[in-house]
Order: C-alpha cells, then structure tokens, then sequence
C-alpha cells in the first residue's frame, strides 16, 4: 500500500499550465528525488501535495485520505511535512519557538508541554547546534543552520512523510554535505518517506534511492537514481535543456 | 517639575490609546493581512452596549448599571463577539481577496455597524457616567494628575503586559505569532488558520472593547464618531511601527501620542491649531525614510 | 505614432460608451423634469468626475490612495476664492489677499484654475510620496488628506475655518456638470491609452518586467497623480457649485470611502468599472433613500426606517465584493459588442500593489 499518490495531477497558474497528468506513487520508508531544470513544475507539484495550490485537475491521496484540495493544516495534520523552498523559519520566533510551533498538534493542551520537551531532546540530539543557540532569533542563523532547523521542525510535528523542496539551495556543498548526512540518517532511524526536491541530479545520484526526472509540467523518466545515472535517456533528457 | 509631570502623563494617557488601537488593527493585519477600517466602529458599538436597551438621551440603564467587575468583562465580551461575527459573517468570505478589496469590505461593515447604532440611538451624544469615581485627581509629585489618567495608563500597561505573556507563553499565542509572520508556513506546520484568525478577531475586538470603556468614562459620553478618531491615528501607527509588528505598532502609538502632545506645547501659538498637520507631516517624513515602518522586525524586506 | 492610433481607434469605444450612458442619465433628468431629480443626476456626474479622478491613479498605478479627496477640497476652496462676490469674501474670508478678494471670475473659469491648483499641489505631494510604494504609498497619502483637512479647518481667515463658506454661485443647470464627467472620462481614457499610462499599467501588473525594462516608476506614478489631481480639483470646484456651501469636512474621510467604494465595486483596474460603480451604488442609494421616504402601494404607504437605507448600501457592498472580489468589471473594459472587450486596462490579472507578500 502506498503512502502517497497521485493520479492525473495537473497544476495551474491561469492560463499558464505547471503540472500536466502527473501520476506517482511512494512507499512507506521510501526515498523520493524529483529532479529536473528549472520551470519543471517540481516546487508545483510540491505545494499540490502540501494543499498549498490545489491542483486544477487529478486526485491526490495520502495515508488512504483523498487530500485533494484539502487544506494545509489538514494535510498536515494526517502526517505529512513540508519543507518549502527557501528556509522559511519564523524570523523573530526563537529557535525553539518555531521547533515548537508544529510540535504535537494532536496532543491536548495538557500535555503538550511534556510531549515538546520530549521531541525537542530528540531533535536537539540531532542537531546540537541548535540547542546551544535554543533561544536566538531564528532570523538571525546562517543558512545551513537554518536549513537544519527547518528540517527539525518538520521532525517536530512527527510526519510520516517529509516533503523538502531544495535543501541544497544557497547552500555551501559541505554544508548542503552535512544536511544529507543528518536527512538519511534520520530517514533510517524514523522509518521516515522523503520526498526531496533538487535541481541537480547529481545528490540523488550519490544518495541513492528512486529518482524522477521532470521536463515542462511532465515525468521523463522514473526509476532507480545511480542506475540512471548512466542511462542515455537520462542524459538525453539533460542534453535537451538548451532547446528552449 | 509638575507641568513637565503633566506633558508626561498627557502623552502617556494619550499614546495608550493609540497603542491599544494599533495593536487591535496590527493583530488583524498580521494573521490575514485585512486592514480593519471597521475597528473604530467596534470600539464605538462596545460602548454603546451599555445602554442598550435604553435610548433615551441620558441613559443609564441596561448593562451599564452593572459593578465594574461585572461591567468591564461584559463590555470587552461584546467587543470580542461583534469582532468574531465580523468575521465569521464577513472577513471568511475574502480570504483570498486582495486587500484593497478586503478594506473596502471592512469600511463597508463600519458603515453598517455604524449606521446601525445611529437608528438605535440617533447622531446626538448620549451621556453616560462610567465609573464617575475615576474623574477626581490625585496628586504625584506636586502634579494634579487626573486619577482616570492613571488607571488608563496602568490598564494599558497591564494589557500589554498580559497580551504579550499571553503571545509568549501559550500554544496559541505562538500559533498566532507564527501566523503572523508566515501564515502558510503556520498552517502547512498543522495551524489551523480559522482557529487563529477567529482568536485574533477576539483579542483585536476586546482590545477596541477597552479602548470604548476608557474613552467612554473620558469623555463621559457615548459618540458613534468617537472610535473614528482613535482608529485613524492607530492606523497610522500600525503602519509605520512596522505592519504586522505588535512591538511596532504599540511603540508607533506612544510615540504618536507623545508627538501630539508634546507638540501642543511647543508648537508657537499661532501654530498649535495646525498641530496635527505636523503630526502627519512628520509621518509622511517617517515613512519616507523608512517605508517598512521603524520596527519592521523582518530584515530589510518590504512585506507589502 | 501609428501604434498609438491604432490604440485609440480600437479602445475609443469605451469613453464612448460610458459618454453615451452619462447623456442617457442626463436626458432622463431633462424628461422627469423634477429638481430634486435634477439635482440627484447632478450629484451622480460628481461622483462620476470623483471616482474617474481616483481611477487614474488608483486603476492605473495598483495604489489605494487615500488622499485624492484632498485635492477636491482644495479645487473647491479655490473656486469659492475665484467665484465668491467679492463682499462675502471681505466678510467671510478675510486673510485672502487683496487682489484675490476683488477677483470674481465666471465658474467655468474658476473651475479651470481648481484643476491646475489640485494639479499643481499634486505636483509638490508627488514629488516627495511617489516615491513610495503599497500600503506605505496608501498611509502617506493618507497623511496627506488629513495634512490638508487639518489646515482647512483652522486656518479661520483663508478657509472659515470649520463653519460654512456660503455664497458660492449655485449652478441648476445639468450640463456643466455632464460636460465636466465626459471631459473626465476623455481625460482618464487619453492617459491610459498614452505612453505614460501603458508603463504605470504593465509596471502594476508585472512589476519586475516593468522595472527590468527601464520603466521610472515614480515618474510615470507622479504624472497619474498630476492628472488625477488635477481632475479631483475640477470636481471640487464644480461641488462647490452645486450646492453653494464648503466646509472641510465636506471633502474628508465620508467622502474618501463612498468614491473609493465606489470605484473598488465597480472594479479598480476598469475605466468603465469607475463609471458603473458610481452608476450603480447611487442608482441604488437613490432607490433605498426613496423608499425610506415611503413609497405608496395600493392604499398603504410602505416606508423603510432611517439608516436602513445606509446599512443595506454597506450590505450590498459587501455581497457585491463577496462574489465578484475584482469588482464588477474586474479589470475588462466596455466595447462594441463582439469587439474583444479589451481596451485601455491590459488583460493582465489585476494586482494591486499592496497584494505583494499576501500569498507567498
């Protein structure tokens, strides 16, 4: 049974069409790359799933929910996380402030406190470097900091999925090196499905997993990312950018 | 000593309101970027509760008999409850509009609350003694303060001082801080956006609710005209405190207080009836040089 | 220039379109014959020449302006000043200068001068606002409405301060005023359609194209501003002539909201939403002010009580934004039937500044 799917999914922004007919499905425990160039409809799709533009056409289902045109919070609250492009932390929220703004959101207000306790230890654990800044403005850190706390929030509301557009955007390669490393880690230990962002196809090909390269509102290719690697379709696919 | 002791307290008493105001308008605007020109109308309503179901020209009947202690949740209640209606009836329905479409809507519900009182009640003011103990002075320092002053600014010192312990302290008030500052974010991290929106819509009318009581036992009458006022300068003070900034706009207002009044004295004779020219003035010079506000709070960005 | 033409020639239907319907409304006055009637169409072309005014910027520029009645306050003073009989102005207005107190000019010459006074301070406000943008633009024009409401209302000798100037020359004819709304919507419609007009439009709609290809916004902002002073100041100074009384509140926050209303109903980014918008919300404050006079069926006198006819103008309003948010028109235009209705506003979605950063 697949964790998330979509069917048919098609996205637009008036008369401009971002995603066309995109079916894919993702297992529990799975790790997703969607690669491809810029204007592919990637961070589209992204926010589809995430209820943030609902799609125009398609169906999309998540933990055996149709979240299709539900709403953000709903959709987040069945388990899934996004990480959207950027870093967006709450600038003049301290550090454990936003880890704690999606923090058990099931949890009644009595026990809340407890249960963020618990979970900011675990992401601390993870990320030591924000523990020992707990209480600056989260506006103020670097952006590989950021990009962990990002990651951290996302920990904190406990997903099942974790959907991350661009981790690597802006980021210093041996820092972008670091955010990896925690990620899949992380995705071992949790059990964690991530569903990852990139430009480049190059990470999902060092980290492995499955890849799906998109073009132009369209899936290319689907399969396994280092096997890709070497196929020429893929690299036909990477050849055609200049054309347009 | 005790004239410079007067200015103090005149700016101060003065500037609550507008800092009550301007939180009122910048809770709003931060969670669903709705600029409330129907805030004023609120603070108006609020007060005119307690008459009702009077409506005579000297009334004091209804809820206005109650004990302060009675009195003041009452009124903050209608103040909260008139706000939420708004928006559950209302501001729901332009979620996704623009805002310039958002603020006409707002201007359109004042002009129905407003109008509404006026066929209850007509356009002549109707007086009223709230809390008739509070006009007596006290005196500080050598100065006649008038006790109202006071309380008016201890009142708002403590609301501040809840509301912000409140925003810092509780699960909700972090919700609504983050709301505030990216509401997306806050809703793809589990927020729920009508549960917000609904509780800043409270706060934000119970806030007008306050602004009413105080205005109303100053002046000692109740005035459908009486919210425009406040809600003007409080407006401006949301803005260049930095929109969406609490901390701004509470500072934008003391200061806007503080410039009126210590204008009033400063100013030549001549000039002083064009003192609030130079208030705007100065504001227009303000947001000139720092068209985000003074406490924008989020970096250099512009957010709007 | 030949582009140009080709412009005009395809989008003049709309100035019109909308002349045409404004005659109607005239003739109607002409066939009921009743003054008060002549007065209500009257006070229709005001708000016509109002929110035409507010159109250039506002429609234009994507830039709620809160400020623009300002300027209609300032046309009207200098129309009392340039048409008063010069022993009311000794009386009531005394500050004046000499000169000025013995001028007495007709009012169509008075209103002219209006336009270029509004213009000329429009100009100067300009120079120093247009340099802002969204709702920082919004409060300090603002500012500036109540700069000028302040002055007006306590400069006792110049302006009576807040009590009445009366003896203003009342006009009972129709047709200045007619006149003066089509000149408007001309007016509006020639500096859409103009070089300047073009760039303020595409810099609303694409605002990073806009300034990647060279446009000087503040530039092109400040001659809209110009214009739709000058146009405010001319609706002022007719204002004052029809009712033959100012005072500083006349031209203050009341009347900022109902042309902005006005102008946000019919749709903002619409030259024909302006017109409409006023056609309409006043068709309809004139129909509920009727019916709160009473209104006789069968036997029965039914009539509605006061302020009802307010709060059902601010109901309908809300409804009216409810279901359609860019207002009746959005951003299209009235042409020629099967013509493609798309004259001076682009096709552009419409995006007002202050909408940046909402739905990031």
């Amino acid at each position: 049974m697949s964790l998330l799917a979509l069917s048919d999914v098609t996205i637009r922004y008036g008369r401009l069409t971002a995603v066309r007919n995109v079916a894919l499905t993702l297992a529990e425990g799975e790790v997703l790359f969607i690669t491809g160039p810029n204007g592919a409809g990637k961070s589209s799709l992204l926010r589809a799933i995430a209820g943030v533009t609902p799609p125009a056409g398609g169906r999309i289902d998540f933990a055996d929910h149709d979240i299709t045109g539900r709403a953000p919070e709903d959709i987040a609250r069945l388990g899934l996380s996004m990480v959207p492009e950027g870093r967006d932390v709450f600038a003049s929220l301290t550090i454990e402030e936003n880890l704690m703004v999606g923090a058990g959101m099931h949890v009644k207000e009595s026990n809340w406190r407890a249960r963020v306790t618990n979970a900011l230890e675990e992401v601390y654990e993870t990320f030591p470097i924000l523990r020992d800044r707990r209480h600056a403005q989260a506006g103020l850190l670097s952006g590989g900091q950021q990009q962990m706390l990002v990651i951290g929030r996302a920990l904190m509301t406990n997903p099942r999925l974790v959907a991350i557009d661009e981790p690597s955007l802006g980021l210093a390669p041996n820092i972008t090196d670091q955010v990896y490393e925690r990620l899949i880690a992380l995705q071992g230990q949790r059990k964690l499905t991530l569903l990852i962002v990139e430009q480049s196809s190059t990470r999902a090909m060092m980290v492995g997993g499955r890849m799906i390269l998109m073009r132009g509102g369209e899936v290319l290719i689907d399969g396994d990312a280092r096997a890709m690697g070497q196929s020429e379709a893929m690299q036909a696919a990477y050849f055609g950018y200049g054309e347009h | 000593m005790s004239a410079i002791l007067q200015i103090l307290f005149d700016a101060l008493s003065l500037g609550s309101l507008y800092a009550l105001g301007a939180l009122g308008i910048a809770l709003i605007f931060g969670v669903m970027r709705l600029v409330n020109f129907a805030h004023g109308d609120v603070i108006a309503f609020s007060i005119f509760a307690l008459l009702w179901p009077s409506v005579d020209v000297v009334a004091r009947v209804g809820a206005g008999n109650l004990p302060w202690f009675l009195l003041i949740p009452f009124v903050l209640a209608v103040g909260a409850g008139l706000s939420v209606l708004a928006e559950l009836t209302v501001f729901r329905r332009f979620r996704n509009a623009s805002p310039a479409t958002m603020m006409i809507a707002s201007f359109a519900l004042g002009f129905v609350i407003r109008y509404f009182l006026l066929m209850l009640y007509s356009s002549r003011p109707k007086s009223i003694s709230l809390l008739p103990a509070l006009s007596q002075p006290v005196e500080i320092l050598g100065a006649r303060i008038p006790l109202l002053q006071v309380i008016t600014i201890l009142a708002t010192v403590a609301i501040l001082f809840g509301l912000t312990s409140f925003l810092r302290r509780t699960r909700f008030g972090l919700e609504m801080r983050a709301a505030a500052e990216n509401f997306t974010m806050a809703r793809m991290l589990g927020v729920r956006a009508n549960r917000v929106i609904m509780g800043a819509f409270a706060l934000s009318g119970a806030l007008a609710a306050a602004i009413g009581l105080i205005l109303g036992s100053q002046t000692g009458t109740a005035d459908i005209q009486m919210g425009a006022n406040v809600m003007l300068m409080a407006f401006i003070a949301t803005v260049i405190g930095g929109l969406g900034s609490l901390p701004g706009a509470v500072i934008a207002g003391f200061l806007l207080g503080a410039a009126s009044v210590v204008m009033q004295v400063t100013l030549p004779i001549d000039a002083r009836p064009f003192r609030d020219a130079f208030v705007y003035g100065a504001v227009i010079a303000i947001l000139i040089v720092r068209p985000q506000g003074l406490l924008s709070g989020r970096g250099t960005k512009e957010r709007v | 220039m030949a582009k140009r033409t080709s412009i005009a020639g395809r989008t003049i239907a709309t100035p019109l379109i909308l002349s045409a319907l404004l005659l109607a409304f005239a003739l109607l006055a002409v066939m009921v014959g009743s003054k008060p009637f002549n007065q209500t169409i009257i006070d229709i072309f005001l708000r016509v020449i109002l929110v035409v005014g507010l159109y250039v910027f506002v429609g234009n520029s994507g830039v709620i302006s809160f400020g623009h009645i300002g300027f209609t306050c300032l046309g009207a003073y200098a129309a009392a000043w340039l048409t008063m009989p010069p022993m009311m102005k000794q009386t009531l207005l005394p500050g004046l200068p000499d000169w000025l107190i013995a001028l007495q000019l007709p009012y169509w010459a008075g209103a002219i001068l209006a336009a270029l006074w509004a213009a000329l301070w429009a100009g100067i406000f300009g120079k120093v606002l247009m340099r802002l943008s969204g709702i920082a633009a919004s409060i300090a024009t603002f500012a500036m409405l109540a700069m000028i409401n302040t002055i007006y209302s306590n400069w006792e000798d110049v302006t009576g301060a807040t009590s009445s100037v009366v003896g203003i020359p009342i006009l009972r004819s129709i047709w200045p005023f007619l006149i003066a709304a089509i000149l408007a919507v001309f007016i509006a419609w020639g500096h859409a359609i103009s070089r300047t007009g073009l760039a303020l439009r595409a810099a609303r709609d694409e605002p990073t194209a806009a300034s990647a290809s060279g446009i000087d916004l503040p530039r092109e902002r400040l001659i809209a501003f110009i214009v739709s002073g000058a146009i405010m100041g001319m609706g002022g100074a007719l204002f004052a002539h029809s009712i033959g009384v100012v005072t500083p509140d006349t031209f203050y926050l009341g009347l900022t909201f109902i042309t902005l209303s006005m102008l946000v109903v019919g749709g903002m980014g619409s030259l024909s939403g302006a017109v409409l918008g006023v056609l309409i919300l006043s068709s309809l404050i004139q129909a509920l002010r009727w019916l709160e006079a009473g209104v006789s069926i069968g036997t029965s006198t039914f009539a509605i009580p006061n302020g009802v006819q307010e709060i059902a103008l601010g109901i309908v309003m809300v409804a009216i934004l409810a279901f359609r948010s860019a207002g009746i028109m959005g951003n299209r235009e009235l042409g020629w039937p099967k013509a493609r209705p798309v004259a001076p506003a682009t096709t552009g979605q419409q995006q007002p500044e202050l909408n940046k950063g909402v739905s990031k």
